[in-house]
């Protein structure tokens, strides 16, 4: 990133430097805005209930106590089950792979067949394929809900996988295919010359230059899965929900006192694979985005 | 090693006819050139040899046997791109063993196969590299490997020089010449570089609008080009197109050119000798090609001798030395001509010197049909 800054001219005068100042300060304030509520859970998930009420609310912990996070992972009553957050963790993440390995599958295959073999309407396909990801999500409800019905998944995670790869084709195939348009032809020519079929080329050739696409794909699809409440609270029943729905359902459960730091902890448990996500690949995802735009 | 015959081949895109009906045939070896400006139909010509085309009618054969309906690995084809087209995500080595692994050959063989193609184009210290690590003329080399290690029938170029810059490019075209000098096999060569096709060429197709214009080995379409079309595209400086009338002075057949048809340059020929021609043509409009060669400063020595050299008076208007020759326009009669005279000719801008123009070399046109005649 270093590189990135030292393209731009130095800072010349007391004028130039007070506003590289003032930069910073509005730089801070933002990030201040966008990280106090995430400081605010970890600290409240970490007191204990007699300092919550005691205490003024931005205050850090006196002492780190993890009894709220143990209880939110595994005592905590959602509804009736007081098995805490667990099992509906693992249930999201029952759904969430499967989801993302096979959306980002079928993207890319969609994506190569789109850009590299066209066929006759393959423009018309990919318009409609792209229209798909402009429907909003609460549109399909009901005719998913009827065809999980017909096909004997409703009420299950292999439905609940199904309506996600569904729904998130229409984004993954328009990110492969417009990163698919920038290989060159010439390649899948070469190859085909060379011997190699349909998907010998997807597998030797474009799936190992698709890195960057891939990481994007991943990334997004893992945030929308595991962030989606509407079809996990549509199309799941009570065990297989997952842990969106879960949260929703611990932190309106009331019975007598509310446990704020429960509630925080359960809302950092369900909140942390797709921070540890961004954080891991997140600089992957800023070069997947611009990938193509300059071409190193 | 493999003859290659294009019978009667037309592609349509829509109601859009880019190959209006070619008919090519080569021998066993035979280095063809397919020349034209883009958009001639030269490439698709070469991709529906390859099978990446469907053939709208017509057939191609490799080898006697017909290949319409072949895939491409079944034609024992290979190609190298303009673009070169190596896989990103492997070794050089890789790239060039890659259609032996997909014919299933073992580690082993692919190897032997691969360091004896790298031996041959002096890329075995680059084995190991990938694409992005290597120039131009090293891409260039590979994407010939990969070619080459297959052993094919026939090679197919796409402009496999014109990325590379003016140097690179004639050190590569002297190579692909060596290359197949060695080999042996035949090659089709699509371009649009006049240079490209003359040096390399055993005989070359020059393409318009698909179209092809003329099928002769490369100094006859030089000398006798089958219309003007091949007669500008062809050398450069271009031809020189002269107006003019044909006629008789005496017992000479020769074109009167320039200001009221006032010079007249006698051609070698008399009318006796082309009665059939000279009945039609006498007294009509003709167009005279002149290569600027052909026209040089007047030499009595060499003029003395023989009676195809038309001596003319002109004016010099423009000198552009190149070093080797130097590039003159001339004013032949009121019409602009371009010679090339050699530097030892003093004349000077603005002058009047004597020229002569050697009448031999010289073509006719017809000015309507713009063919030879």
């Amino acid at each position: 990133m270093s590189s990135l800054t030292s393209a731009l001219p130095p800072a010349q005068g007391t004028g130039a430097r007070l506003a590289r100042w003032g930069l910073y300060l509005i730089l801070a304030l933002f990030a201040a805005y966008y990280l106090l509520p995430l400081l605010l859970m970890i600290a409240t998930s970490f007191k204990s209930p007699e300092e919550i009420r005691t205490g003024s609310l931005l205050s850090l912990p006196r002492e780190l106590s993890l009894d709220a996070w143990s209880y939110a992972w595994n005592r905590a009553c959602i509804g009736a089950d007081c098995r805490g957050m667990a099992p509906y963790f693992l249930n999201s993440v029952a759904i969430v792979v499967p989801s993302v390995v096979l959306s980002t599958l079928f993207g890319a295959l969609n994506g190569y067949a789109l850009t590299k073999w066209r066929f006759r309407g393959a423009n018309i396909v990919f318009a409609m394929i792209l229209f798909g990801s402009f429907l909003p999500s609460q549109v399909i409800l009901l005719p998913m809900a009827r065809t999980l019905g017909v096909l004997g998944l409703a009420g299950s995670t292999g439905g609940l996988v199904l309506v996600h790869v569904v729904y998130g084709l229409a984004f993954t195939t328009l990110f492969f295919r417009n990163y698919y348009v920038s290989i060159p032809d010439d390649l899948v020519k070469a190859a085909t010359i060379d011997g190699a079929g349909f998907f010998q080329i997807f597998t030797k050739i474009m799936l190992p230059l698709s890195l960057p696409i891939l990481v994007v794909t991943i990334i997004w699809q893992f945030t929308q899965i595991w962030n989606d409440f509407l079809f996990g609270a549509s199309f799941a029943a009570g065990g297989a929900q997952p842990v969106t729905v879960a949260l929703n359902n611990l932190v309106n459960t009331t019975t007598g006192v509310k446990q704020y730091n429960v509630d925080m902890a359960a809302a950092m448990i369900a909140g942390l694979p797709t921070l540890v996500v961004y954080v891991l690949a997140g600089k992957y995802f800023i070069r997947g985005l611009t990938a193509g735009s300059v071409k190193g | 090693m493999a003859t290659l015959s294009i019978n009667n081949v037309r592609k349509q895109y829509g109601a859009v006819e880019v190959l209006k009906g070619i008919d090519l045939t080569l021998a066993d070896g035979e280095f063809l050139v397919l020349l034209g400006p883009s958009g001639c139909g030269k490439s698709t010509l070469l991709n529906m040899i390859a099978g990446l085309e469907t053939i709208s009618a017509g057939e191609i054969r490799i080898d006697q046997r017909v290949v319409n309906g072949v895939h491409p690995k079944d034609r024992d084809i290979a190609m190298v791109f303009q673009s070169y087209a190596l896989y990103p995500n492997m070794t050089v080595a890789r790239n060039i063993g890659f259609s032996l692994e997909m014919r299933g050959q073992s580690k082993a063989e692919r190897d032997t196969a691969v360091r004896r193609v790298a031996k041959l184009l002096q890329i075995e210290h680059l084995l190991d590299r990938k694409p992005a690590q290597l120039s131009g003329g090293q891409r260039q080399r590979v994407a010939m490997g990969r070619a080459l290690v297959r052993d094919p029938k026939i090679f197919l170029f796409d402009e496999p020089l014109s990325n590379l810059d003016a140097k690179l490019r004639v050190d590569m075209r002297t190579e692909i010449k060596k290359l197949h000098q060695r080999l042996g096999t035949t090659v089709v060569y699509v371009t649009h570089d006049q240079i490209e096709a003359m040096t390399l060429a055993s005989r070359i197709a020059i393409m318009k609008e698909g179209v092809v214009q003329q099928f002769a080995p490369p100094q006859e379409v030089y000398e006798r080009p089958a219309n003007m079309y091949v007669a500008g595209f062809i050398g450069s400086p271009t031809m020189n197109f002269v107006r003019g009338t044909l006629s008789a002075e005496g017992d000479r057949l020769g074109v009167s050119v320039g200001r009221d048809r006032g010079l007249f340059l006698p051609l070698p020929e008399t009318p006796d000798q082309a009665p059939d021609q000279a009945g039609h043509w006498l007294g009509q409009e003709v167009i005279l090609g002149i290569r600027p060669e052909a026209v040089t400063c007047h030499d009595p020595a060499a003029a003395a001798g023989n009676p195809a050299l038309a001596r003319v008076s002109c004016r010099v208007d423009v000198l552009e030395p190149t070093g080797a020759d130097t590039i003159t326009y001339i004013q032949l009669n009121g019409q602009e001509v371009v010679a090339r005279i050699k530097p030892s000719d003093r004349v000077t801008e603005g002058a009047t010197a004597d020229f002569m123009i050697d009448m031999a070399r010289a073509n006719l046109f017809d000015p309507k049909t713009e063919q030879r005649i």
